[in-house]
């Protein structure tokens, strides 16, 4: 008897590894559903195209810490010396990957691509200050903006003054996540210093100067009074949680996750997104390939696939409604002009480009992150 | 001679035997834990400094206070909810409920902790299921609805999942006790709470220590229950460990804090010491 | 209470009962809804609409939830195994014979509880690459057996302690070796203390999804890690149906075990 549920164990543990085929590893941060994507669409696609190959995806958790991660399992691999990494390609986020190609974790590819060609965006060279140019390509574009429930709230703010303004009128009805439940929240922060303190431009664009440390300080202040009337929420799903339970009706959220609730159910499709002036952050998330992938040249093969214009329109656009990674004047002729504006319901390309913008580069955005425990936290 | 010490004798098999088994925790674990140790206390330049410690405190005491404070508040619950469900089991005089009770309270032993604080999150909020019963049953007013996720939504996670444990060892204690002191006391017209606290209690005090002290540990441990329930300010200190990491990449400052947080366990280890030292004592 | 007519003690007894099962279900009423919820949001108390779409999605072919769960379970019995192969002869020790420092001995186990462990396993990653564990099972289990190992030799130790001397004792003066007294008297005595430490053992395996991570992927991928991203991710449909999948396994193992399990053992831990 014991015998006979050890053997049937062991059969279904070693029933899905097949012998005498590659195996493709690709290890994403993010969502469940960048594993599934991968899993779902990229897979047989690309299984397709090179027989006996099989993609495997693995997901390690939403938000930088999914990405921290895969850096911890990589480095781990560079100190031990390995010549042959478990991990062909990864999908991260930016603050990870400016660490990854400081510390000689990742290769470059993006001249080794034909697609490579098909993004000029400033985020394809840089990440948070760090000179990345050449080991990434946006998967697709994310912005955190406001999510709200017209049913509760007749005329959204438009910008961070009217925000102070409404949350006094409509105290507890706005929620965000703080700094330590992930980046929506952290996006918050940072478009409310780059508004308060005036210095929006200086802190994207640099260079970096410690003495606007008072000018954050003060901003931050102002934060803390603005806390007084909001409600604080458990992490970015725990602001898209609150916002589907209605127990707040506006708060700061990464548009790729609030599709994904929509589509799954977990978000009432009344709700609609704004995005406040002078703007809130937003950030790709990158393919990379590790230093030493086992793979290399498979994993060229499969971005190539992930980064073409019709996978961008199809996959990306269409199935989630994501912003494309390349740059849309290779993605739009390839979709319907329906597909392509429902992209755009609730915020316009022109408030986009506007109003989307990078997070502040990564001195700033320690001060920032530090600043707001030590003055809005204590 | 002192009292047969068993059928192996001598300490060089005592070392032996006990080898293995340390050896998987000190390769597996000591070693790593004393690699990332040293992390804590090591400057820019590898240079011994306490600078990671005086950040933590600058930065995260109140968290540390504030979890010390929710996870003894957390134990003492873990505590008296485990004592009141096994000593019905050991006690109680219907055997249907006890019955019912004993299919009953095992079952957040199967929960993970993530998923418990994914429950406690759904459950407790605002507008969660608990309100939604309270409101229904006209127990409280829709208006006086409240969320319980900060300090008291983690205390509840922890409770819910921790005492069925402590309970499932308790409940084993207790039964071990000499039924003819219990049926002695109750012919004595004792009634049976007084025979729980001065009869029942005494004789299996140990065995609650140690699931308390499991459970202390281990909640200290534990990081997707505040994540998912209240990772702001105050929060514990785990979830500070994991902001510094992920955000910062700050694994000094992080390891300081993974030491602070075993002096915290420590205080309960003490404890474990002081009662195991007892025991070898009164032997 | 005594002095109460029987009628009330019971509407009593029927009360405390029923808000126990309501405090303990409540929450678990809320899994077993998002496992079946299609659409549930606000202003709606229940789901609006049930389903099996998300079934379908964890039981997809690509998905690879039958084949991690089998490698949960299977990584989980093998951690048992392990585990109580090396506990057993501990716990005698730390139970029966003089031993030096036995109070911080018991505590070295403790360790690997009481740490936020995140920066533990990227060090034990680091080692178990250079040795050529990673992307093993027995990496995994190794890394699960240290985490539960606490369990098992404090829950065996506390076995063999209630194990009465005295027959082994009438064992050996019938000529038996100390071997023999061992496997025929003392061994089968301490069994349920045993299996109840294999109990918490298996749980703990099943529940474990840093190490797993660490030390596994991309190579061992099992369950837990699924359910980890789903939770984190706010995914509560998928979230809850792989942790009810997981409760397969648990309560079955908790069913086969238990009917070894006598109370009385349990009463020795920690003495």
């Amino acid at each position: 008897m014991k015998t006979r549920m050890f053997i049937l164990a062991a059969a279904l543990a070693f029933a899905g590894a097949t012998a005498g085929q590659t195996t493709l590893n690709v290890v994403t941060a993010g969502d469940q559903n960048m594993v599934d994507y991968v899993n779902n669409y990229l897979a047989p696609k690309f299984e397709a195209m090179n027989p006996g190959v099989k993609v495997r995806a693995v997901g390690t958790g939403p938000g930088d810490g999914g990405s921290q991660k895969i850096y911890e399992k990589l480095s781990a691999q560079q100190k031990a010396g390995s010549n042959e990494w478990d991990v062909d390609v990864a999908v991260i986020h930016q603050l990870a990957s400016a660490t990854m190609v400081k510390e000689k974790l990742l290769m470059p590819y993006r001249n080794d691509v034909s697609v490579g060609k098909l993004v000029s965006r400033d985020t394809a060279k840089n990440a948070l200050g760090a000179d990345v140019d050449g080991y990434v390509m946006p998967m697709f574009h994310s912005q955190i903006v406001f999510a709200y429930n017209p049913d509760l709230v007749k005329a959204p703010p438009k910008s961070f003054v009217e925000l102070n303004d409404w949350v006094k009128k409509n105290p507890k009805q706005f929620g965000y996540n703080g700094v330590k439940g992930g980046m929506s929240g952290v996006g918050f922060v940072t478009g409310w210093v780059s508004a308060y303190s005036g210095m929006g431009d200086k802190l994207e664009k640099g260079p970096y100067d410690a003495s606007a440390a008072p000018a954050i300080d003060k901003a931050l202040s102002g934060l803390k009074e603005f806390n007084q009337y909001v409600v604080m929420t458990p992490g970015n799903a725990g602001t898209l949680d609150m916002l589907n339970r209605g127990e707040i009706a506006m708060g700061p959220v990464w548009v790729d996750m609030f599709y994904t609730w929509q589509a799954d159910g977990r978000m009432s499709p009344k709700i609609k997104l704004v995005l406040p002036s002078p703007g809130l952050p937003g950030q790709p998330m990158y393919y990379v390939i590790p230093a030493k992938a086992a793979h290399a040249q498979l994993a060229k093969k499969f971005i190539e696939l992930a980064e073409s214009p019709e996978v961008q329109a199809d996959g990306i656009i269409k199935q989630f409604n994501w912003y494309p990674g390349i740059d849309p004047q290779y993605v739009q002729p390839k979709l319907d002009q329906a597909a392509w504006n429902k992209l755009f319901t609730d915020i316009s390309p022109a408030d986009l480009s506007k109003y989307g913008r990078p997070f502040p580069l990564s001195p700033y955005f320690k001060d920032i992150v530090e600043g707001y425990e030590r003055v809005v936290l204590k | 001679m002192t009292a047969p010490m068993g059928i192996f004798r001598g300490r060089g098999v005592a070392l032996a035997l006990i080898a293995p088994a340390l050896a998987v925790v000190g390769l597996f674990f000591v070693a790593p834990l004393v690699m990332s140790g040293v992390v804590a206390f090591r400057g820019k330049g590898g240079e011994f400094t306490l600078e990671h410690f005086r950040k933590s405190f600058d930065y995260y005491t109140t968290d540390l206070l504030f979890t010390l404070a929710i996870v003894l508040l957390s134990t003492l619950l873990i505590g008296l909810v485990a004592i009141a469900i096994a000593g019905y089991l050991t006690l109680g005089g219907h055997p249907r409920t006890v019955a019912v009770l004993r299919w009953l309270y095992r079952w957040p032993l199967f929960i993970p902790f993530v998923v418990a604080g994914q429950l406690m999150r759904t459950f407790l909020a605002k507008n969660g299921m608990l309100n939604h019963v309270l409101i229904g049953s006209g127990l409280i007013e829709p208006l006086s609805a409240q969320s319980l996720l900060d300090w008291r939504g983690i205390v509840v996670a922890f409770v819910w999942k921790q005492a069925p444990f402590v309970t499932l060892l308790l409940a084993g204690a207790m039964a071990a006790v000499e039924s003819q002191h219990i049926e002695a006391a109750r012919n004595l017209g004792a009634r049976r709470l007084r025979v729980l606290v001065d009869i029942v209690l005494p004789q299996v005090r140990g065995t609650l220590l140690v699931g308390l002290v499991l459970s202390f540990v281990t909640m200290l441990s534990v990081l997707s229950v505040p994540l998912m329930i209240n990772p702001n300010s105050p929060t514990m200190v785990t979830v500070d460990v994991a902001y510094r990491i992920s955000t910062h990449g700050d694994y000094p400052v992080a390891n300081a804090l993974c030491l602070l947080s075993l002096a915290l366990a420590a205080i309960g280890a003490v404890f474990y010491l002081r009662h195991a030292a007892a025991q070898v004592e009164g032997k | 209470m005594s002095a109460l007519p029987s009628s009330v003690r019971m509407i009593f007894r029927a009360l405390i009962l029923a808000l126990l099962a309501f405090a303990i279900f409540g929450p678990l009423l809320n899994l077993l809804l998002w496992a079946f919820a299609e659409r549930w949001y606000f202003p709606n108390k229940l789901p609006l609409e049930f389903g099996l779409t998300y079934w379908y999605r964890v039981f997809q072919p690509r998905g690879n939830a039958l084949a991690s769960l089998g490698t949960s379970v299977w990584i989980a019995v093998l951690t048992v195994a392990f585990s109580l192969a090396v506990a057993i002869p501990a716990g005698y020790a730390l139970a029966r014979l003089k031993l030096p420092w036995r109070g911080a001995i018991l505590l070295v186990f403790l360790l690997p509880q009481a740490v936020p462990n995140l920066p533990v396993y990227v060090n034990i990653a680091q080692v178990f690459y250079q040795i050529g564990l990673n992307g093993t099972i027995l990496g995994v289990v190794l890394v699960h057996a240290s985490h539960g190992l606490v369990l098992a030799v404090w829950i065996a130790s506390a076995a063999f302690a209630s194990v009465d001397t005295s027959l082994e004792e009438a064992s050996r003066n019938l000529g038996a070796s100390p071997w023999t007294c061992f496997r025929t008297v003392t061994l089968p005595l301490a069994m349920p203390g045993l299996i109840a430490s294999a109990i918490f053992v298996f749980l703990e395996s099943l529940d474990e999804f840093t190490g797993t991570y660490f030390v596994g992927v991309p190579d061992v991928t099992t369950l837990p890690l699924l359910m980890f991203n789903a939770t984190m991710g706010g995914n509560y449909q998928i979230s809850s149906i792989t942790a009810l999948l997981l409760l397969i396994p648990s309560i079955g193992f908790m069913l086969v075990v238990e009917r070894f399990l006598k109370a009385d053992v349990l009463a020795m831990v920690g003495r």
